[in-house]
């Protein structure tokens, strides 16, 4: 952490904001902005103690004081400035680290996207007119994104609703 | 009735009939004329009807009567209620004609004709623009990749597909219910270093995704919030924070619950905190996927679990590394060997050790137990004996002087009962005051729990009342948007106005005739009133004169005369007036008369009798040319 204070004073605002962002889901910062600053190794390892302390702090729900014990290596300016940034960003941070908790099953679902099409004839109709859907998931298997494309007719389609009608009647039970 | 005309013949224009221009009124109408108009209406109004009609006259005189008749019968299928056969359309008379036509240009589906030009709401128009394209697309052939022009590459291809994934993002709010205040902090981030939405996403492509996404969630938690608390958080009488807060608990408490139950494998929970345990529970779940490391950091559990598994990690890590480094391999593997199965056994022992002393344990606590128990009802049972032992000591101390002691005890106890009593009585002066506040206070409590379940209803209504009030305003909106719409694309049509002038005109016309009727009724009234009231008068004036001159009539010869000429004079009186009266009712049966053959001529008889009398002809030859024709055969 000590290596933070490297970076000009009004940098280092900027920089924490783009770690957040990293751990949020969004661009970390780049090596070559910084690359005046420190080497690579330095900078690898600038940017794994900032992000885990952020997550570490967030995820453990520490109080100000005892988020500022962790930093007392640094200068009173430095920890001022990470303690403006943790403020500020610790909804965000907290948002990421719960969906990534959410995520701790195998297999999950991400995104889901359909196309509608119609099948104007077959192999041995020449007028079908079948209204297909196309459903396509995203699904992330231990965090290899994977897509699962699956073509449905009316019924398949009828049931497939009605079994995800069921899993939320479930869901909500719960609740 | 030009105006009606006019209505109807634009009407039948609109349904399809080819009306010709100088053609303008009803009395115009030729009989092919009529057949087309009444055939055209009948196919607008019921298509399954009007299929089987053809709506050009046959030349033939029998297929034109089959005709006939089945439009009489399609007529009356459709309700009308006046006379028709096939006379009417054959032989037409003009008011018959108008009058079915009126009814079948009422009974024409109002939007057929109207619909196509008339505005519609948005999502409609949406709807229609979206299927004229795609009718488009789909006329359009499909052509193979390479040999597509850029606007068909465009169209067939596949270069605007783009998959739908959604990001995160960041959007700047005042405050969350979640999170609860905003501190200055955030604020500070969200002016100076929140990028814009659109500059959040590292691919372009995710942007409109994500936005939905977004807008998506939010709604859907409103909504679900909404709901929630109209059903369920309005009754449990809390503020909305209190509310989240108990949900939240509740929730933490029944996902511990369900975590206890999926694991009864884990052992029974230790005393320690929920956190261990569901650390113990997580550990069970991970414990054989070394790819949970890429989770390390996500959450607390995973975290402490991490530590955990490293701390026990490395102790046996450093045991097996020294003597690796010493001895050759051979040594090494029969070392090895050696200190497992040494290892082994002394586990084996140790386990047995352990295993016996938890037995020993187990056994020792039972008994601990036990013993605990008997040893409380020792002492209790020594108290008791202590308690009985001083009273029998007392009552030995006082046997000796027993008559004094008994009157003393006498005393004692009277004195103490008086003194029961007396604190009776006071308990009870306290009592009753404390009972009455007791009473009176439940009394409040119960009301302001009835008043906060009123207040409770009443807020639930407001509320249902709030939502309703808001649908209405909203779709009322829509329909004035529309009507506005509507307006505007009406075309300024001056004929409106005009007929609106002129109905307003025809009902003023109405109103006058109808004041004018109504004062020469109140005069036919009081004349027939003046009428009676002299006829009563001329015949009360002549039986008096009767009766006076009759009195004298026995007497003076003259007056019988006078008399006699009375009577007569009566009598051709009355007759004259019976004769006024007569030649009224033969006028008004003249009137009669006249409009009756108005009408008639009207109905064009004489012009209908003749065509009759051609088609009877015509019929007459055309039965014996098919005679003629079936004698040959």
């Amino acid at each position: 952490m000590k290596r933070l204070e490297k970076l000009p004073a009004e940098e280092t605002l900027k920089f924490l904001h783009q770690v957040v962002d990293g751990v949020c889901g969004r661009a970390y910062p780049r090596y070559q902005d910084y690359n005046t600053v420190w080497n690579l190794t330095e900078w690898m390892e600038v940017l794994e103690q900032v992000a885990t302390y952020f997550k570490s702090t967030v995820g453990k729900n520490l109080s100000d004081e005892e988020a500022l014990q962790q930093l007392s290596e640094l200068s009173a300016d430095s920890q001022r400035v990470i303690v403006t940034c943790l403020k500020g960003r610790k909804p965000d941070i907290r948002h990421a680290l719960i969906q990534r908790t959410d995520a701790i099953s195998s297999a999950r679902l991400q995104d889901f996207d359909w196309q509608l099409k119609l099948a104007l004839s077959s192999d041995k109709l020449s007028v079908l007119q079948m209204p297909l859907l196309n459903l396509d998931l995203d699904v992330s298997e231990d965090g290899d994104p994977k897509q699962l494309s699956v073509e449905m007719n009316k019924e398949e389609l009828q049931n497939l609703l009605s079994a995800l009608e069921a899993a939320n009647k479930v869901v909500l039970q719960l609740k | 009735m030009e105006e009606v005309d006019k209505i109807l013949i634009r009407s039948l224009r609109l349904s399809g009939t080819d009306i010709p221009d100088e053609v303008q009124s009803v009395r115009e109408f030729t009989t092919e004329l009529i057949v087309e108009a009444v055939v055209r209406c009948l196919q607008v109004i019921n298509p399954s009807v009007g299929a089987g009609l053809s709506h050009i006259l046959p030349p033939g005189m029998s297929a034109r009567f089959r005709i006939g008749i089945s439009l009489a019968q399609a007529c009356q299928d459709l309700g009308y209620q006046g006379e028709v056969g096939y006379q009417t359309f054959l032989y037409s008379s003009e008011p018959e004609i108008r009058r079915l036509l009126l009814f079948l240009v009422e009974k024409l589906p109002r939007d057929a004709s109207e619909d196509a030009a008339q505005p519609v709401g948005k999502s409609t128009a949406l709807h229609r623009a979206i299927a004229t394209t795609i009718k488009e697309q789909l006329a359009v052939p499909w052509v193979p990749p390479t040999c597509r022009t850029p606007r068909l590459q465009l169209l067939q291809g596949s270069c605007l597909l783009k998959q739908f994934q959604a990001r995160p993002l960041v959007l700047p709010r005042e405050s969350d219910p979640s999170i609860g205040k905003m501190p200055p902090e955030r604020k500070e981030f969200f002016v100076q270093f929140l990028p814009p939405v659109s500059a959040q996403l590292s691919r372009p492509a995710c942007f409109a995704p994500s936005l939905l996404e977004q807008n998506m969630a939010d709604l859907c938690t409103d909504q679900d919030w909404e709901n929630e608390w109209k059903n369920q958080g309005l009754g449990s009488r809390m503020t909305p924070e209190e509310y989240r807060q108990w949900k939240h608990q509740r929730l933490q408490h029944r996902l511990l619950d369900q975590l206890r139950q999926a694991a009864p494998q884990a052992g029974p929970a230790p005393q320690g905190g929920t956190a261990r345990d569901l650390t113990q529970f997580l550990g069970t779940f991970g414990a054989g996927q070394e790819r949970m490391g890429a989770l390390d950091k996500g959450s607390r559990f995973t975290h402490t679990q991490h530590l955990a598994f490293k701390q026990e990690a490395e102790p046996t890590a450093q045991i097996h590394t020294l003597p690796v480094s010493r001895t050759s391999e051979e040594e090494l593997q029969e070392r090895q060997a050696a200190e497992v199965e040494i290892l082994e056994s002394e586990l084996g022992r140790l386990v047995g050790q352990i295993e016996e002393i938890e037995g020993q344990l187990a056994t020792l606590g039972l008994t601990l137990t036990q013993v605990e128990g008997e040893v409380r009802q020792r002492q209790l049972g020594v108290t008791e004996l202590e308690q009985t032992l001083r009273v029998k000591g007392r009552t030995v101390e006082l046997l000796p002087d027993a008559e004094n002691n008994m009157a003393k005890l006498q005393v004692v106890v009277e004195s103490s009962a008086q003194r029961i009593i007396q604190l009776a009585a006071q308990w009870e002066k306290h009592r009753v005051p404390l009972i009455q506040e007791f009473r009176e206070l439940k009394a409040l409590h119960d009301s302001k729990e009835l008043e906060s379940s009123q207040r409770l209803l009443e807020i639930r209504e407001l509320h249902e009342r709030i939502r309703s009030a808001a649908d209405e305003a909203k779709r009322k909106d829509d329909l004035y948007k529309q009507l506005l719409l509507e307006l505007e694309s009406l075309p300024k049509d001056v004929s409106r106005s005009a007929y609106t002038q002129r109905i307003l005109e025809i009902v003023s016309n109405i109103c006058k005739q109808k004041e004018e009727i109504t004062k020469i009724l109140s005069d036919t009234k009081e004349l027939q009133k003046e009428i009676n009231g002299l006829t009563g008068k001329l015949d009360r004036t002549f039986a008096v004169t009767d009766e006076l001159i009759f009195k004298d009539a026995k007497r003076d010869e003259a007056v019988r005369k006078a008399y006699k000429y009375l009577a007569a004079l009566h009598e051709s009186c009355s007759q004259l007036i019976q004769t006024i009266e007569d030649t009224g009712t033969i006028l008004r049966e003249i009137r009669d008369l006249e409009e009756q053959i108005e009408s008639e001529t009207s109905k064009k008889t004489l012009n209908n009798l003749e065509k009759i009398l051609n088609d009877y002809r015509a019929l007459k030859q055309e039965n014996t040319a098919l005679l003629g024709r079936a004698r040959e055969t």
